[in-house]
């Protein structure tokens, strides 16, 4: 394999793969050492993503950390992998939730061993989709990160288990099943050699009426992943189905895959297609951010109510990406990241608070903040984010969106604005319904979150603050490559 | 011919076809089996004609193979039916459904 | 853009006022939470701090000519950078020492008044959180900063609404702000993004310089309004006012800091600081006159009728706040910001004593504090009653001189009716204002109900006396302000160049005080006297009475759209839509799909027969292909 200097990629790959055979190695009575060993391989692989991240160089921006190997030569496949400014801050996110989730699962009693087993798999298919730069690598990371998905919600979760599993499931096949064609139909168009995306990149490569076909296909097809209105369905109900973490790793990370996926693949690949479609991306977003929010303020369970929020903020993204300038594809991956820790601090509060009480539904809460201040007040803070509270990491990504909206699609920026007064009004009143009021007798003798439990809450609040104090740590990592990438359009 | 070529194929195409119908609307295997001898013979009588026809005698040989045939099949159909009547005691094709 | 510091200490100075009471508000959220004194003590160096730098930057450049900006880049992207900046002109200057002298007073005031309170240190917390937003809004040098601190504002303003937020009528209050607030932002930041675009920047210094002129008279109108939006929200005029006299279920220091002295003028203060760009479009100004005239008038109204006290304070500041606006809308700069800055020191004040009050007899209704003896609380009582003569616009009170201003600027107008709108709203203001005293001060006699004074004598003494010190400061400041127009007027106008003769209306000051002798009068007939039955003229009509004391109804047209519209259609749609027709379309599709399978299945049936009809009909249909 070539490789510059240390394999950090390959090394965060094989942390989780390690990790999840060490697990499988361990008996089944012994919880204690799979939880353990899980903490331990997830803050390795934490750690590695974090020094990818530290030691990309923004000076010079583009590919780096390229590792290459051939993997099926005469089919043109390689095991290659990259990461560049839109896929590094990616990297980090999935790092984050990984190991915030590994730590909120802390109290699982359930058939511990297959759950961490699951869990490592879902999130090394993650960070593969991230990392590759094959085309036929990235449809395969799909695929393993989806099918882990079914068994760890339709065993672990709550409402309506086997109905959210196997929907989500046969939904997001049904975008692979989109995506594929497309793969294949560029590759051949291509000449059939290769699947590599930085030689399919270049200019030319593709007819126009070739690449609208391809990036409609691949639109819809990681668009069912990531949330675009219509085909958004299947994430609330697999939000409120799935178990804490799982909910934490689909929310924040796998929905970004599906943006993710439109980016690296179809906008990368297809620019003009990407152009021509762009009135629809925004519309479509547009739609989504208001639909969203509107949907949301009827909710009456915790979980649906920022699922909804969660395809709002994707219709943010996705607006983002439709704008076609450099502010727009900034903050839409901003606002990737943002979101994602958001949603994650989000179900990790509501993990916890869903431990004790047993009831996610709003009406039947009330009155939490006095008996766990703490736990509430990382729940309220997440939800502060979600209403575009400046200083807080999600205002940045939806300024950049919206000022770059504002600019392509005046109209449709005026709408999306309008979901700010949307979003705060749902979010307040259910965090008004849940937490404020008077304290709940039957709750009266529940113990507040403890240190060590609320240390996955306190990572994820601390990095949405420092995120939103500092955004430029993330914008100058973003802008390497968005500024490259739009100078380079046709 | 006597009789035009159009009407002995005719003849064989109602046999044949009173043949399928039997095999096909009777509950009761034996007719099953009855169904296919008619369309068999209605096999035969369009080789006849067609060797009458053509003036070859192939045909008409080939009719005695079909006789033969049918006679060796029918037996065996026969044979299987009573064998299948001991065990399950019913003739019925609505009872042999293991397949499904 | 960077404009050439006079010295390093002036940064200093600044960037200490601003930044420190955010690390106060970080330290005490996240350490200090279970040492309330501690929390207090850190809140209280901060903000000292503050006043410090504020002082000590108004001084020392009182003859500032042109303005001083520092800047550095925060964020960047694209073409798009986000620069953050400290801009230090005399408006600046003044709001900063106006909201640094008021939180400072205001904290100390607190310690007495929240002392107890088992969320005391979060209660500090939120102050210095508020501190650092209002002080960094004041010094903003680009129209985004000052949008970003806006928000942190509101967000202030949330939190401390819904500070005892196991009261529910409390943390409606603070979403209702918060909402509504938000609306005006909506349209404060697509005004933002209108100019950006159109402009490239948002440098307050290029808005208000000739820069500005590149804009189509149609942007500039549009952006105007659109930020004049905004300036609704936040001060609460028509049609977005009725969050604030909600707002009163915060406590009462909360309501003296923000909702009448430094949040609710930061729309004022937005208003002046862009005022040469306002001034660009005479229709926008006509509009802000128009809403600022109708919120002014409305709102006296609904005082008129008001039992609480704290909400008769809150209906008089949104119609101070229309009569700011009024008098910036019609041209008077120096006249609007004078205004704020003393109804900044007598609105606070009046908020202040009212707290001792509800403090004392547990309850806000005048009537009963008024039966229970109010008059004993001297130092309340004395401090009060200065305040509501400032607020009248008495002699020689603070409030006298800058309602004057006001008043001349509106006199300058061609429409004589604006100053007759601001004459009755002054009318107005004092009539309820004196109602308000008189029921306080000279209950009636029927129902003197000698409460024993374990109801008075409740508040610990101590307490009290911290709560009365920053009484007496702003009583002093009260009384002093108004002597000091004319250099204050001078201060503010120097940026623009000597300033024209104003005309000079000599009726206008006679005018203004015999209207206010009348409605004194009035408020004495109907409810001073010996013997008066305290029921005021308006509450005699019933029908304007249900109008005043139901806010106009606007409160029910809001609940009316909320319940009927957003709810029951847009949000039943949506969801219906969700689970009916786009799940209905995908669950059907997986119905579809096991029926198909369910009718295929038929084929195998194991029956015989059915495979021979299949046979034989592929044989028949061959036969046709091939041969016919």
């Amino acid at each position: 394999m070539e490789c510059n200097g240390f394999p950090y990629l390959t090394a965060i790959l094989l942390s989780c793969v390690t990790g999840l055979f060490a697990i499988l190695l361990v008996p089944e009575e012994n919880r204690r050492a799979v939880k353990w060993i899980s903490a331990v391989f997830s803050g390795l692989t934490l750690a590695f993503a974090v020094a990818v991240f530290v030691l990309y160089d923004t000076g010079r921006g583009g590919l780096q950390f390229i590792e290459r190997a051939a993997w099926v030569p005469s089919l043109g496949i390689h095991y290659l992998n990259a990461v560049d400014g839109f896929s590094l801050p990616m990297v980090l996110l999935t790092g984050i939730v990984f190991f915030t989730g590994v730590l909120t699962m802390w109290e699982l009693e359930h058939r511990v061993k297959e759950f961490f087993a699951f869990y490592f798999l879902l999130v090394t298919g993650v960070f593969g989709l991230f990392m590759s730069m094959d085309l036929f690598f990235i449809f395969i990371w799909y695929d393993v990160s989806l099918f882990p998905m079914y068994p760890l919600i339709a065993i672990w979760g709550s409402t309506r288990k086997e109905y959210g599993a196997m929907k989500l499931t046969l939904y997001l096949l049904a975008g692979s099943a989109l995506i594929l064609p497309a793969i294949i139909f560029l590759h051949v168009q291509a000449g059939g050699s290769t699947y590599d995306i930085t030689a399919l990149m270049r200019p030319g490569t593709f007819s126009a009426d070739d690449q609208k076909l391809a990036f409609l296909l691949l639109y819809i097809g990681f668009g069912i992943l990531a949330a675009v209105w219509p085909f958004h369905t299947w994430s609330p109900v697999g939000h409120v189905a799935a178990p804490t973490a799982v909910s934490m790793v689909h929310a924040g990370v796998l929905m970004k895959i599906g943006a993710f996926g439109v980016l690296r693949v179809g906008m990368f690949l297809c620019p003009e297609g990407w152009q021509f479609w762009a009135p629809l991306m925004a519309t479509v977003a547009v739609v989504g951010i208001v639909y969203g929010a509107l949907v949301a303020l009827s909710q009456t369970d915790l979980k649906y109510v920022v699922g909804y929020s969660s395809v709002s903020h994707m219709g943010i993204v996705g607006l983002g990406l439709s704008t076609l300038t450099v502010e727009g594809l900034n903050g839409a991956v901003f606002q990737m990241f943002a979101h994602g820790i958001m949603t994650a601090l989000f179900f990790s509060a509501i993990g916890y608070i869903y431990e004790r009480t047993h009831t996610k539904m709003i009406p039947e809460l009330g009155g939490l903040s006095r008996i766990m201040p703490v736990a509430s007040g990382y729940f309220i803070l997440a939800a502060l984010t979600a209403v575009g509270v400046p200083c807080l990491a999600s205002f940045w990504g939806e300024l950049m969106v919206f000022i770059a909206a504002f600019r392509v699609y005046p109209l449709g920026g005026v709408f999306a604005v309008t979901g700010l007064v949307l979003s705060a009004l749902f979010l307040l009143r259910v965090v008004q319904r849940a937490f404020y009021g008077p304290a709940n007798e039957k709750f009266a003798h529940l113990k507040d979150v403890s240190f060590g439990l609320g240390l996955p809450r306190m990572i994820l609040a601390a990095v949405i603050v420092l995120f939103g104090l500092l955004p430029s740590i993330l914008f100058d990592v973003i802008d390497t490559a968005s500024v490259a990438f739009i100078r380079g359009l046709p | 011919m006597a009789v035009p070529f159009g009407y002995v194929l005719a003849l064989a195409g109602i046999v044949v076809a009173l043949g399928m119908v039997c095999a096909v609307a009777r509950r009761n295997l034996i007719m099953i089996l009855l169904g296919v001898e008619v369309m068999l013979n209605g096999a035969a009588i369009a080789f006849t004609g067609a060797a009458l026809r053509w003036q070859q005698l192939e045909g008409q040989t080939f009719v005695l193979f079909i006789i033969a045939v049918a006679a060796a099949e029918v037996s065996l159909g026969l044979a299987l039916i009573v064998y299948l009547y001991h065990r399950t005691g019913s003739l019925d094709p609505q009872d042999y459904q293991v397949l499904k | 853009m960077t404009a050439a510091a006079t010295t390093d200490a002036t940064l200093i100075a600044a960037l200490l006022a601003t930044k420190l009471p955010f690390i106060a508000f970080a330290v005490i959220l996240v350490l200090t939470r279970s040492r309330p004194r501690l929390s207090a003590g850190l809140s209280l160096a901060a903000v000292t701090a503050s006043l410090g730098g504020a002082a000590f930057l108004l001084v020392r450049h009182w003859g500032l000519g042109r303005p001083i900006e520092y800047a550095a880049q925060w964020v960047a992207g694209g073409d798009v950078s986000v620069r953050v900046g400290i801009l230090l002109d005399p408006l600046s200057l003044l709001m900063l020492a106006i909201v640094a002298a008021i939180c400072f007073l205001v904290q100390i005031y607190s310690l007495g008044y929240m002392a107890g309170d088992p969320g005391f240190s979060r209660y500090y917390a939120f102050m210095s959180l508020f501190a650092w937003a209002m002080t960094n809004l004041t010094l903003a040098a680009t129209l985004l900063q000052l949008y970003i601190f806006w928000e942190l504002v509101g967000l202030a303003s949330y939190l401390l609404i819904g500070f005892w937020y196991e009261k529910f009528s409390a943390s409606e209050a603070g979403k209702k702000a918060f909402v509504m607030t938000r609306c005006g932002d909506v349209a404060f930041f697509l005004g933002l993004l209108l100019i950006l675009v159109h402009l490239g920047n948002l440098d307050i210094r290029e808005l208000n310089g000739p820069a500005a002129g590149r804009l189509s008279p149609a942007v500039v109108t549009a952006a105007a309004l659109l930020i004049f939006g905004g300036i609704v929200g936040k001060s609460a005029q028509f049609p977005l006012l009725t969050w604030l006299p909600d707002a009163m279920e915060g406590p009462t220091p909360v309501s003296a800091l923000l909702h009448s002295a430094t949040m609710v003028a930061a729309g004022v203060y937005l208003f002046a600081r862009l005022f040469p760009f306002f001034g660009r479009s005479p229709a926008a100004l006509d509009v802000c006159l128009a809403v600022g005239t109708v919120s002014m008038l409305i709102a006296s109204t609904m005082a008129m009728v008001s039992r609480d006290i704290k909400q008769v304070w809150a209906y008089s500041t949104i119609s101070q706040l229309g009569l700011m606006i009024m008098g910036l809308a019609a041209g008077g700069y120096a006249a609007g910001v004078f205004h704020l800055t003393t109804h900044a020191a007598f609105k606070a004040l009046l908020f202040l004593c009212s707290g001792v009050f509800i403090h004392a007899f547990h309850s806000n209704d005048m009537f009963v504090i008024g039966r229970q003896g109010g008059r004993r609380l001297r130092v309340p009582a004395a401090c009060l009653v200065i305040a509501a003569a400032a607020l009248s616009g008495i002699w020689p009170f603070s409030g006298f001189f800058s309602k004057e201003l006001v008043l001349g600027a509106l006199a300058d107008l061609p429409n004589p009716l604006w100053v007759a709108a601001g004459l009755l709203g002054a009318f107005l203001t004092t009539y309820y204002t004196f109602r308000l005293i008189f029921i306080l001060f000279f209950p009636a006699p029927r129902g003197l109900e000698v409460i024993h004074s374990q109801g008075a004598e409740h508040s610990h003494p101590g307490g009290y006396a911290v709560m009365a010190w920053p009484l007496m400061v702003l009583a002093a400041v009260t009384v002093v302000l108004g002597f000091g127009e004319h250099a204050i007027v001078q201060f503010l106008s120097r940026p623009f160049g000597p300033a024209p003769a104003a005309a000079h209306h000599a009726w206008l000051p006679y005018a203004a005080i015999g209207l206010g002798a009348a409605a004194v009068w009035l408020a004495w007939f109907e409810f001073g006297r010996r013997g008066a039955a305290q029921i005021g003229f308006v509450e005699r009509v019933a029908p304007l009475h249900a109008l005043f004391s139901e806010r106009w109804y606007i409160d029910r047209v809001y609940r009316w759209l909320l319940d009927h519209v957003l709810y029951r259609v847009f949000s039943r749609l949506c969801a219906g839509s969700d689970r009916k027709v786009i799940d209905g379309a995908v669950d059907g599709l997986g119905q579809a799909t096991a029926s198909a399978g369910g009718i295929m299945s038929i084929l195998h049936t194991g029956m015989v027969q059915y495979r021979l009809i299949v046979v034989f009909v592929a044989i028949v249909g061959l036969a046709i292909y091939f041969f016919v």
